[in-house]
Order: structure tokens, then sequence, then C-alpha cells
């Protein structure tokens, strides 16, 4: 691919010079990052994940090799319910929504994966079908692992395993507090702590989530959650418009919130 | 016939060329880092009186990256004053990229 330069061309002399990062590979519509880049990538974005930063210096030597980085959007669907796992993710900045089919079209959001999770956590549990819908809801980086390389990792890795059944049992306790947060609390309380839950996830205060998106989260019509956001916009908690939210008083939000709010687990 | 002085103009008028530049880089990799540095500290001291800079990282914008024929990251465009011009690297050789963007030659000659 590299001989795609001319040779002696100010691209090719300062790849010579250590100076470039990446090289953009036009016929495969491809970003490459060269190998220094590449790792210094990787060593900082390891640390930015909580769950990848917990882990001993050598095992995430060790999964470091096998990592991409990857720029997430708003958007995207990581995986579908029924199908293979082909991937595992890291969330560093994104945050990727897990939604259950319900027919019809209909979707409930029953899990929330940021930078202190995975997603494909499935595949730790012996599963390599994936039983939600993984939806990217904040765009982001994340870093990415191809399925059979992750079951390897995972089995020689003691305290990954440790590290990923805790996580799993999170992800379990959060989907069984869905469960009952949608059939007990008002909307408004759940709206607060869905905004509260991806805004710990993004680390912002401010983030994309248009109305369509959050009814489906909330499983609710669009009317719904704009009837509930109004009472949070008058008290000056959040900001809404044209789909970006931005939370203005979180204090204020948090005491809105149902219950169920515990921040990031 | 008579000829009409040409028009001058007004003494003080000064009219400023904003620079125009996109600096495409890899966000966080070590020459990324350092070609934004480097390029802040031109634009500091060289283009006080204005200019225009866009950073495109390329991991989130690769279909930008791919539509403007760049080859290699980091790698800076200047847009406006024509002519264009590109320098790829890390920006450290000053000399090459005052030169690259026309602001050299200018300098000399204020």
């Amino acid at each position: 691919m590299l001989l795609q330069l001319a040779k002696d061309s100010p691209e090719q002399r300062a790849i010579e010079a250590g100076e470039i990062d990446a090289v953009i590979d036009h016929t495969n519509s491809n970003v490459i990052l060269l190998p220094t880049a590449r790792q210094a990538l990787l060593a900082k974005a390891s640390i930015a994940n909580t769950l990848l930063a917990g882990l001993p210096g050598k095992e995430r030597q060790r999964l470091l090799a096998d990592f991409e980085p990857l720029a997430l959007r708003f958007g995207d669907v990581l995986q579908e319910p029924g199908a293979p796992i082909r991937h595992v993710y890291f969330p560093i900045d994104c945050v990727v929504s897990l939604l259950a089919p319900a027919g019809g079209g209909q979707a409930l959001e029953v899990g929330l994966v940021g930078r202190e999770g995975m997603v494909g956590i499935s595949l730790a549990l012996g599963v390599e079908v994936s039983s939600v819908r993984a939806l990217v809801r904040a765009g982001g980086r994340t870093l990415r692992m191809k399925a059979d390389l992750f079951t390897e990792a995972f089995h020689q890795c003691p305290r990954l395993q440790r590290e990923l059944y805790r996580c799993a049992d999170a992800k379990l306790a959060l989907a069984r507090q869905t469960a009952a947060c949608k059939c007990f609390h008002a909307i408004g309380g759940r709206l607060a702590r869905c905004l509260l839950m991806t805004s710990d996830r993004a680390m912002s205060e401010e983030f994309d989530l248009t109305q369509t998106f959050l009814a489906a989260t909330l499983g609710v019509r669009r009317a719904t959650v704009n009837e509930a956001a109004g009472p949070l916009q008058r008290r000056n908690l959040i900001r809404y418009a044209r789909g970006r939210i931005r939370i203005l008083d979180r204090t204020g939000l948090e005491e809105a919130s149902c219950g169920c709010y515990t921040g990031v687990a | 016939m008579s000829r009409r002085p040409p028009k001058r103009k007004a003494s003080g008028a000064r009219t400023t060329t904003v620079v125009v530049l996109r600096l495409y880089i890899v966000g966080g990799a070590p020459n990324s880092v350092q070609a934004v540095a480097n390029l802040e500290a031109i634009c500091r001291e060289h283009l006080p009186d204005g200019h225009r800079l866009e950073v495109v990282d390329v991991l989130e914008h690769p279909q930008r990256a791919m539509a403007e024929g760049v080859l290699v990251t980091p790698s800076l465009s200047k847009l406006s004053p024509l002519p264009a011009a590109n320098v790829v690297g890390n920006l450290s050789d000053r000399d090459k990229v005052l030169l690259a963007l026309g602001i050299k030659r200018a300098a000399a000659t204020r």
C-alpha cells in the first residue's frame, strides 16, 4: 500500500523521518495507522476505558496487540439480535444502547455501555450470538477486537475474566432495574435518569439525542417525551433543542430523576 | 480628452488577508499533537491579524480525507489565499511551513 506514494515524494520522506501518524489508503477507503501512532493511541485508549484500566499492565499489554482504534457515529449498529457476535467493543467516549426487540420495529433499552464496560459481553459468558441490538447513542471512539481473538485472550487472562463477570453482573442488574423502573416510575423521572446515564458515559453535559430515539429508549410515544421534557426545561435543568441536549443543572436533574439513577456502575 | 487620475486608496485603509488553513490529523497520535502545537505557535507569531484553522480528525471523518485527496497525516493545506499549498509531517521545520504558506517571503519584504 505504501508503494502508492511516489518515491522521494514529500509524503514518503516524511514517513521515513518518522513524522507521519497515518496513511490514507484510497483504494480500500481506509485509514492505516503507522505502528508508533497505533501504539500511542492504544495505550491512551486502554486507560480511558475503566474496565481495561483496571487490568494489570501485563494483561492489558497482551490485549493491546489485537485492538483496533475506531470512531463510531450516532446510529451505527454494532450487533443485531440473533446474529453472531463478530467483534467486541471497549468504548472510550462513545455510548452504546442495548435494545431488546419487542416486535413491530419497536424495542426497549435494557442496557447502556460506555467507558465502564464492553459491548459483546455475552462472548465472555460463552454465548456467541447477540440477544440485543447494540446501537451507538453518542458517537465517539472505541477499541474493537475480533471475536475469536477476544475469546482466546479471555481464556488466557484471569483478571480480565473476573472483571468481565463483574461487568456482566452489573449489566444484568441494570436490565432488572430498568424493567422495574419502566413499570413503576413516572416518565419525567425516567427521562431524567436516562439523560444522566448518557451524560455519565459520554463524559459530557451536552450530547445528541433525538426525540424519536428517546421515545424508543424509554418505550413511549414521541409526544410523551415532549411532555416529560417540558417541566425539566421550565425548571432550567436541561435545554433541549433540535435533538441536542444540554444539562444545565446536574444536581437538580438528579433530584428530578427516579431513585434508580446510581451513576456509572 | 480628459484623463481622470487613478483612484487612490484612502490613507490608513488596510486590507487584511485571512489565511484559511486545514490540518488533517489523527487525534491523540504523537505527530498530530505536535503538528497542532507547532501550527498554533506559527499562527500566533506570524498570522496575528487573521487566520482560520480547521482541524479534521481523519479517524472521525475518513470520508473527508478520501474526498479531499489527503495521502498522509499530519497534513496541512493552505486553501486561501491562492496559490494553494500543502505541507506534510509534524510541522517542526518552521522554515518549510513558512515558505509553503508564503509567509516567510512576505515577512522579509515587510
